[in-house]
């Protein structure tokens, strides 16, 4: 088993074309992609004043104060105007008209807030970022109240939230577009493995060598999963090659401390493995060459999951890409250490990863090699 | 018993029957030949000794140990130098034949002297850190070859393992796989090469549209259609000489089946078992006849593949 493992090893360092496509070509993209498009970021046009009506309806007081004291916070600000409506249909008319920037209605218990968005896309963004801060940090308050409700009182009379009551995590550091492709690309050399996985076996087939392999005294199944796991060291190298390269070379950031950056590393790690899998078996099935067939559906899936662009996002469409979904719990943990999405990735991983070389090992008994 | 038996093989690929009840035995220490035309069953028949393909008819033995019982031990003895160069591009010379040995439980120190042997016997000693895309044709057909019998195999098999290989590397070829069988390994050697066989087989079965169609060695086959060679002599016959005596007297001699005159040449045809060329010649001299040139013509499988199906074996 060993054997193989280190065979496998051996020829995977040694092709050039594996050692471009999943070592080099993925960190060139980090740096051609989050250099030239880091423009994208870049305000074309100032804000200037935004003007917002709004109205509350929520019946909740702690909701209602929790509004009205966000608003007063923001009438501190020169550039933000924050007006209570009385009629929220003259108000939305108003923002039709190009006259306001948008209407906002808190309303419901739980509190909803509803964005009634004028006519410059532009403005209705930093509207939409303003109410989700609000939207977060409201939701925090509650949670602390329920959960430790002396906290929340001692923070309120001594007027100290400044530290300790609601932090908000990775404050500090300034996020760049090299940062955002430092994650897409570490999802799509994950989800290319699915190449390394199917040519694991279409390449035997090529080499003629599988048959030698199968008339050889080695249990089929111990077989398979020694091809298997003769690919994980590639997946732990080509992870930590990129997170460790983007990291000196570029400056990328992923997460903000070392548990959660293990934490990162281990889930990609995972759906690399995932996806071997998956590929392996594919090989066993298919003897077509991977470039023509499962390249072109991932760099599509990728494509509509946002890898290349964070402005590509198409409701209803981007959300059931499994990379979309890699990509928001990899963010969701590297920038605010949240590990609810990167647990359920890391779940299915291993469940797809154990179906996967339970169905490739049998098939690959049972496969007659002609 | 024979080392190998195989016994009303059926093998079928949905309607196609691949091999349709063929038997044969191969005795300890014998080089066997397979024959037959592409398709004509000759890889299913080894793919299934080497426990790669399933059988659905017959009785397969090997060493005494049933192919379908005992797949475990008889994959352990059994070293398989398949048709298509089976080898790794990206390992050298030395690791491909590592790895497969490896494959058969060899480690440490003999697994490195049996890895050196074999590149050694297959005249690749030289070459150990050489990668096969830096190798020749024949090279690397002897690097496939040496793959399949660095485990010290006792049956091996050889699915035309000189196709496409210069004539200096056939005859290394040829030489080792006399040199395993003096070892005491049994060789099973397919090929379409007629020749090839005719000259390192003991036996040699002859197959075609899976099935057998003829069995043993070379002599036995060739006398299964014909007992007699032709030697064709062409020469000047001087003006007043009476060729047609001089035939009926040929034809009396030992051994000669007919004689037969067609311008300045003449047929003989003569029993194999007797061989006369050489007083066929001396008869010419006697009557003065200059001999300007000579032919002999040898029935050979061909000639036996032709005669048993009306068609060529290439």
């Amino acid at each position: 088993m060993l054997e193989i493992i280190l065979k496998e090893v051996r020829e995977f360092l040694r092709d050039k074309t594996n050692l471009f496509f999943f070592m080099v070509f993925p960190v060139i993209m980090v740096y051609l992609l989050g250099n030239l498009l880091s423009n994208y970021d870049n305000a074309e046009e100032a804000i200037g004043t935004l003007t917002v009506h709004y109205m509350i309806e929520a019946s909740d007081p702690a909701d209602v104060m929790a509004v009205e004291s966000f608003v007063q916070n923001l009438t501190d600000q020169e550039n933000i105007i924050f007006e209570k409506t009385g009629s929220l249909d003259l108000s939305m008319e108003m923002a039709g008209r190009d006259e306001i920037d948008a209407v906002v209605l808190f309303t419901g218990s739980p509190m909803e807030i509803h964005i009634y968005e004028g006519m410059n896309r532009i403005r209705n963004r930093s509207v939409n970022a303003m109410m989700n801060g609000f939207s977060q940090i409201n939701k925090a308050v509650k949670v602390l109240a329920k959960n430790n409700p002396m906290a929340l009182a001692d923070a309120a009379n001594t007027g100290d939230s400044g530290s300790g009551f609601i932090e908000q995590k990775d404050l500090g550091i300034k996020r760049t577009m090299v940062d955002y492709y430092s994650i897409t690309m570490l999802t799509m050399l994950s989800f290319t493995s699915l190449m390394i996985g199917s040519i694991c076996f279409i390449g035997e087939r090529q080499d003629r060598t599988i048959r030698r392999l199968k008339i050889a005294p080695v249990s089929q199944v111990k077989l398979f999963l020694a091809k298997i796991l003769g690919l994980m060291p590639q997946a732990i190298m080509q992870t930590t090659l990129m997170m460790v390269l983007n990291t000196v070379l570029f400056k990328a950031r992923y997460a903000s401390n070392l548990i959660d950056n293990l934490y990162l590393f281990f889930m990609f790690f995972l759906i690399t493995f995932a996806v071997i899998s998956i590929g392996a078996v594919y090989g066993l099935f298919v003897n077509i060459n991977p470039m023509a067939t499962i390249f072109p559906v991932i760099w599509i899936m990728m494509f509509l999951s946002g890898t290349y662009s964070k402005e590509i996002f198409i409701d209803g469409v981007t959300q059931l890409m499994p990379i979309y979904q890699v990509q928001e719990a990899a963010f969701d943990l590297a920038l605010f250490g949240n590990y609810e999405k990167a647990n359920t990735v890391v779940l299915v991983c291993a469940v797809t990863s154990i179906v996967m070389l339970v169905v490739g090992a049998a098939e690959f008994r049972r496969r007659e090699e002609r | 018993m024979s080392y190998v038996y195989v016994e009303n093989l059926v093998k079928k690929y949905g309607d196609l029957t691949a091999v349709d009840h063929i038997s044969f035995t191969v005795e300890k220490g014998e080089i066997f030949g397979l024959l037959g035309p592409n398709g004509a069953g000759k890889s299913t028949t080894l793919n299934v000794i080497t426990t790669l393909t399933d059988f659905n008819k017959g009785e397969v033995i090997i060493n005494g140990l049933d192919i379908r019982k005992d797949k475990s031990q008889i994959k352990q003895i059994i070293g398989m130098v398949p048709q298509d160069i089976a080898i790794y591009n990206h390992l050298s010379a030395y690791e491909n034949v590592k790895f497969f040995a490896s494959l058969y439980g060899l480690r440490g120190s003999r697994l490195r002297k049996n890895v050196l042997e074999a590149l050694e016997f297959v005249g690749l000693s030289d070459k150990i850190k050489e990668k096969p895309k830096n190798m020749s044709g024949g090279m690397r057909r002897r690097l496939n070859i040496a793959c399949g019998i660095a485990h010290d195999p006792r049956l091996i098999v050889l699915d035309e393992p000189t196709v496409g290989v210069d004539t200096q590397s056939r005859e290394h070829i040829l030489n080792s796989i006399r040199q395993l069988r003096d070892r005491g390994a049994t060789v099973i050697y397919t090929s379409h090469y007629m020749q090839e066989v005719e000259e390192i087989c003991d036996r040699i079965a002859i197959i075609d549209k899976g099935k057998m169609i003829a069995l043993g060695t070379e002599r036995e086959l060739v006398s299964m259609v014909t007992d007699v060679k032709s030697i064709y002599v062409e020469t000047r016959i001087p003006a007043g000489f009476d060729r047609e005596a001089f035939c009926k007297k040929l034809k009396l001699m030992p051994g000669v089946k007919a004689v037969k005159a067609e311008d300045a040449v003449i047929r003989v045809d003569v029993s194999i078992e007797q061989n006369g060329t050489e007083r066929i010649i001396q008869e010419f001299l006697n009557h003065r006849l200059p001999i300007d040139n000579i032919k002999s013509e040898v029935p050979n499988l061909d000639t036996l593949f032709l005669t048993l199906t009306g068609r060529e074996l290439r």
